[in-house]
């Protein structure tokens, strides 16, 4: 049951991700043209930007899909508001401490502050206690809204239905169904209490360091370790909430029977889980001293991780489309085209994800490439959609509005010009992460000078999205009851 | 219910496991005895010197040729580090159960030292007979010290050289392939079995501070580095979501059962 | 083919024919289309596509996984070895050991076409070792950890002037460390 103060709490939500998404975007460009040499920023600045746009980023995705999760898991199971408002308030904080550490305290230490990196301070010596802190808050914070939701599902589901064990047998058919939209969510959240526990460990250590003046130091390899698993299990179950939702809405609005858990779904998701939580392997290919055995599990688990969610998802939604009339609209149509964005960018990364590339694309603005298609041309999208159904339910229509030409033709133009940009550049040896490139490599120059270009058509097409959103989110605010 | 009680012993089980292993850790760490010498002159030929054997003069290559060999520096009549670095040495191999074929090539950098004086000190280690073992002197004691960068200091007072212990791996084209400085634990020394028999090692750590959690230690046996307490740490995350899950499901059976009284 | 050209291409044509499948399901969905079918049997066609799938990536694995840089010139003796240690924001490139506190930077010159041993390590933060060469193409790598070495072994083919550029960020001088060494 969706109350009011749901409706409410998902509004702020909504807003407050746009206008960070708008603003962090703006940071994006900025950072293209600086990179184009079309404007001229410090280095301490430019990377201050880096690091607040890659945090913001990673935070409000991650944000948008545990609040759609939340919102649409009050369908199934008793939910907390309380809980809800709770997490929205000091993720505000939490995201007001990183800003200010950065845009004010000039903390650059990238957003995955790399021990020893945040230790060598070279800004306000306030800024790496702020910036650490701040994390740690949205780190425990977000564990709590985790820990709370699979409480709420726990309570109607026993483990083994969350993970629908009880599907997995092709004969039978079950008692209890379990939704595919609870078992997704179940494992992805699942997913997010390890990366979110990695993070609390990893804040401890690095704390421990940091306040003991020198009497606790830390291996850099295993830190390095702790934060890639930390780094890239949170960004690709920022993904796997927004697939959730695509799975709950998309059959929906098109006029199509609901998604049902068979037995591919329920093992291809249950071993997603496994998957994703040894793939961080292939950030560390080019360090020779993590064991060998890793680097192979890691290329492994990284081609694996692609066969349940990717190849399971895909075909689903081709099934559901492909030679059936679909009502298209805004929302199936973000939707389909997230899909579309998210297998191109992990066509990207698999080829990444292969060591023998890998020694020539490690660092190289491939990695931007691959994980900005996947992100502002899926994730951002399965969110978007998510955004739009709910606008109406806040204003209590069924009448989803139709997909505009000309917004999607900026979408696709922007942010796949956008993205290609960064492909030639990684292509072309381009490293990532430079605030400005050396002469040697100064074909990077007009790749950013371009890549920002595009970038501006896909914030003319996100500045619509927002417009169009607001007028139904702001409504909420005003109802009575 | 029963399961509950199995949850909390499994619970606490798995705590006092985490304690034990974290303790042994800490009384493990160890210093590393790290020497920056050792890395000079790798990958460089070793002086094809003559040397005086039992068997008469040959040149070192032929030694070298026939398997990879481990030189070791020393004199007879040293009081020092000579005696310990032997004896060590001939115990690590013992030790080690090692299929790969390798010779050990005692020389000695001491011109007064005569192949009998050899052959007693081999002696005095029950080692005159073990095939693997050689005992030689040479005539060219200076080009040998130089290509492997040993410095021994004659110093008149206590009549001893002043030096220090150093094996030397060579493989079998006589390239020196690593160098060990000191009295050294046996994975030093596996390590260079390893490498005296042209295996690749990636990767090697540096002396540092003493670390409380570090990932993988460091094993030449397997070249591969052998997961240590940082393991641990990084699987906690794992175990600990999972302790979370149970605690769960046991609140949430408990209080449906509140809300069925 | 170098392999950065070569993945540009297959990602490219991977991405296009996406699309096209993409545009293709999308058209069958139109009213304007009336004699498409859905998919019968979607279990037993998800199947075949699954095991299709799987077969791909398990040969593509098994023909990349022995090209990957721990095992290539891993059975010859290196004919050179260069000690490579990373401070914030330069590299120290000598033919000796490089001991902290003791800087040291020589200039470097590494035969063509003999194996050359590359140790890399760091005296501060985390640093990346890329060597260029002169048409500025990334030809190989490894980071710059502190506490650790590692061995990167490359063989050279061309010779020339090959720089050095640091692929790890490692503060505000990031894109200004560079270096260079000659192969000839
Ligand atoms: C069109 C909008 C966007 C623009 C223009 C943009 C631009 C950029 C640029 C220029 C960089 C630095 C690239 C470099 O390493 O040289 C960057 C990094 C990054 N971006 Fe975006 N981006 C956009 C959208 C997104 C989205 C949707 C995400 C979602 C997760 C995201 C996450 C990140 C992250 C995590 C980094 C890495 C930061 C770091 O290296 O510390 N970006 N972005
Ligand atoms: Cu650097
Ligand atoms: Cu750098």
């Amino acid at each position: 049951m969706t109350t009011l103060s749901l409706k409410k709490t998902t509004s702020a939500w909504i807003i407050t991700i746009l206008v960070l998404f708008i603003i962090a975007i703006s940071f994006g460009i900025t950072m293209r043209f600086n990179q184009g040499r079309d404007i001229n920023l410090n280095p301490d600045t430019f990377y201050s930007i880096m690091t607040v746009h890659g945090v913001t980023m990673i935070g409000i995705w991650s944000c948008a899909g545990m609040m759609a999760v939340n919102y649409l898991l009050s369908r199934y199971v008793k939910t907390s508001v309380k809980l809800n408002v709770f997490a929205y308030a000091f993720t505000v904080v939490g995201v007001l401490m990183i800003w200010a550490s950065t845009l004010i305290g000039k903390f650059h230490a990238g957003w995955t502050f790399l021990y020893p990196l945040p230790f060598r301070v070279a800004w306000a010596k306030w800024g790496t206690p702020l910036f650490l802190w701040g994390l740690t808050l949205l780190a425990v914070v977000w564990l709590v809204w985790a820990i709370g939701m699979v409480a709420q599902i726990l309570r109607n589901y026993s483990l083994s239905e969350s993970l629908a064990f009880q599907h997995l047998s092709r004969t039978k058919t079950p008692a209890k169904e379990t939704p595919p939209f609870i078992l997704i969510s179940f494992v992805s959240l699942i997913g997010i209490i390890i990366c979110l526990v990695t993070a609390a460990i990893l804040m401890a250590l690095l704390f421990a360091e940091y306040y003991s003046n020198g009497g606790f130091v830390n291996d850099p390899l295993l830190v390095k370790n702790l934060t890639y698993f930390f780094g890239h299990t949170i960004a690709n179950e920022a993904l796997y909430l927004g697939l959730a939702t695509l799975y709950e809405i998309m059959p929906e609005v098109s006029g199509r029977p609901k998604f049902k858990t068979t037995w591919y779904v329920a093992l291809g998701w249950q071993l997603s889980l496994f998957f994703i939580l040894t793939a961080f392997f292939h950030h560390l290919y080019m360090d020779f001293v993590q064991p060998i055995s890793f680097q192979i599990i890691g290329q492994m688990a990284s081609y694996l991780a692609s066969i349940p969610s990717a190849v399971v998802t895909v075909l689903s939604v081709i099934f559901l489309v492909f030679g059936n009339k679909i009502k298209w609209n805004i929302v199936n149509g973000l939707f389909f085209l997230g899909v579309t964005g998210w297998i191109i960018g992990g066509i990207g990364a698999l080829i990444d994800a292969t060591i023998s590339n890998n020694i020539v694309l490690h660092n190289t603005l491939w990695v931007p490439a691959h994980f900005h298609t996947y992100n502002a041309m899926g994730n951002v999208l399965f969110s978007l959609a998510f955004f739009f159904w709910v606008g109406n339910e806040f204003v209590d229509s069924k009448d989803y509005s139709k997909f505009n030409k000309l917004l999607l033709a900026l979408l696709i133009i922007g942010g796949f010009g956008f993205v290609i940009m960064f492909y030639i550049g990684g292509a072309n040896s381009i490293p990532r992460r430079y605030s400005v490139y050396p002469k040697e490599l100064n074909l990077g120059d007009i790749l950013a000078t371009l890549g920002g270009a595009f970038a501006s058509v896909y914030l003319l097409a996100i500045l619509w999205i927002f417009i169009d959103l607001m007028k139904k989110c702001i409504k909420v605010f005003s109802s009575a009851r | 219910m029963d399961i509950y009680r199995f949850n909390e012993k499994m619970y606490k089980s798995i705590f006092i496991c985490t304690i034990v292993l974290l303790s042994n850790y800490i009384s493990f760490a160890q210093e590393s005895n790290y020497n920056y010498d050792e890395e000079k002159d790798i990958y460089k030929v070793i002086s094809n010197v003559t040397i005086e054997t039992e068997q008469g003069n040959q040149k070192l290559s032929t030694i070298y040729e026939t398997s990879p060999t481990i030189l070791v520096l020393i004199y007879t009549r040293c009081y020092g580090i000579c005696n310990p670095l032997i004896s060590n040495l001939s115990e690590q191999i013992q030790q080690l159960d090692i299929k790969k074929d390798f010779r050990v090539l005692v020389v000695s950098f001491d011109a007064a030292d005569r192949l009998s004086d050899m052959e007693r000190y081999a002696q005095q280690f029950d080692l005159q007979n073990d095939a693997r073992w050689i005992f030689v002197t040479t005539k060219q004691i200076k080009p040998l010290i130089e290509s492997v960068n040993f410095n021994p200091k004659w110093d008149s007072t206590i009549q001893q050289f002043d030096h220090n212990a150093l094996l030397v791996g060579l493989n079998t084209n006589g390239y020196i392939t690593k160098k060990i400085i000191g009295i050294r634990g046996s994975n030093e020394l596996q390590a260079m079995l390893k490498e005296i028999n042209n295996e690749f090692i990636v990767s090697y750590p540096l002396p540092r501070k003493n670390m409380l959690f570090s990932c993988f230690t460091y094993n030449p046996t397997t070249g591969k580095s052998e997961l240590s307490i940082g393991l641990l740490v990084m699987l906690a995350p794992a175990l600990i979501t999972f302790i979370i899950v149970l605690s769960l499901i046991k609140l949430g059976k408990k209080q449906r059962k509140t809300l069925v009284k | 083919m170098k392999v950065q050209l070569f993945v540009l291409i297959l990602f490219f044509s991977s991405a296009s024919v996406i699309a096209l499948i993409a545009y293709y399901v999308f058209r069958s969905s139109q009213p304007t289309t009336t004699n498409k079918e859905s998919v019968k049997d979607p279990i037993k066609k998800r199947g075949i596509f699954l095991f299709i799938w799987f077969f791909i990536l398990a040969v593509i694995f098994s023909v990349t996984l022995p090209k990957s840089p721990y095992y290539i010139f891993t059975d010859e003796t290196p004919n050179q070895v260069v000690y490579v240690a990373a401070r914030q924001f330069f590299f120290m490139l000598a033919n000796e050991p490089i001991e902290p506190n003791v800087p040291k930077m020589e200039k470097i010159e590494v035969p063509v076409n003999k194996t050359v041993e590359f140790r890399v390590t760091s005296f501060d933060v985390n640093h990346g070792f890329a060597i260029y060469n002169e048409r500025s193409e990334l030809v190989t790598q490894t980071q710059a950890m502190p506490g650790y070495v590692n061995k990167l072994r490359w063989k050279f083919k061309e010779p020339g002037n090959y720089k050095i550029f640091c692929l790890e960020y490692c503060g505000a001088g990031h894109q200004l460390m560079q270096s260079s060494f000659v192969v000839k």
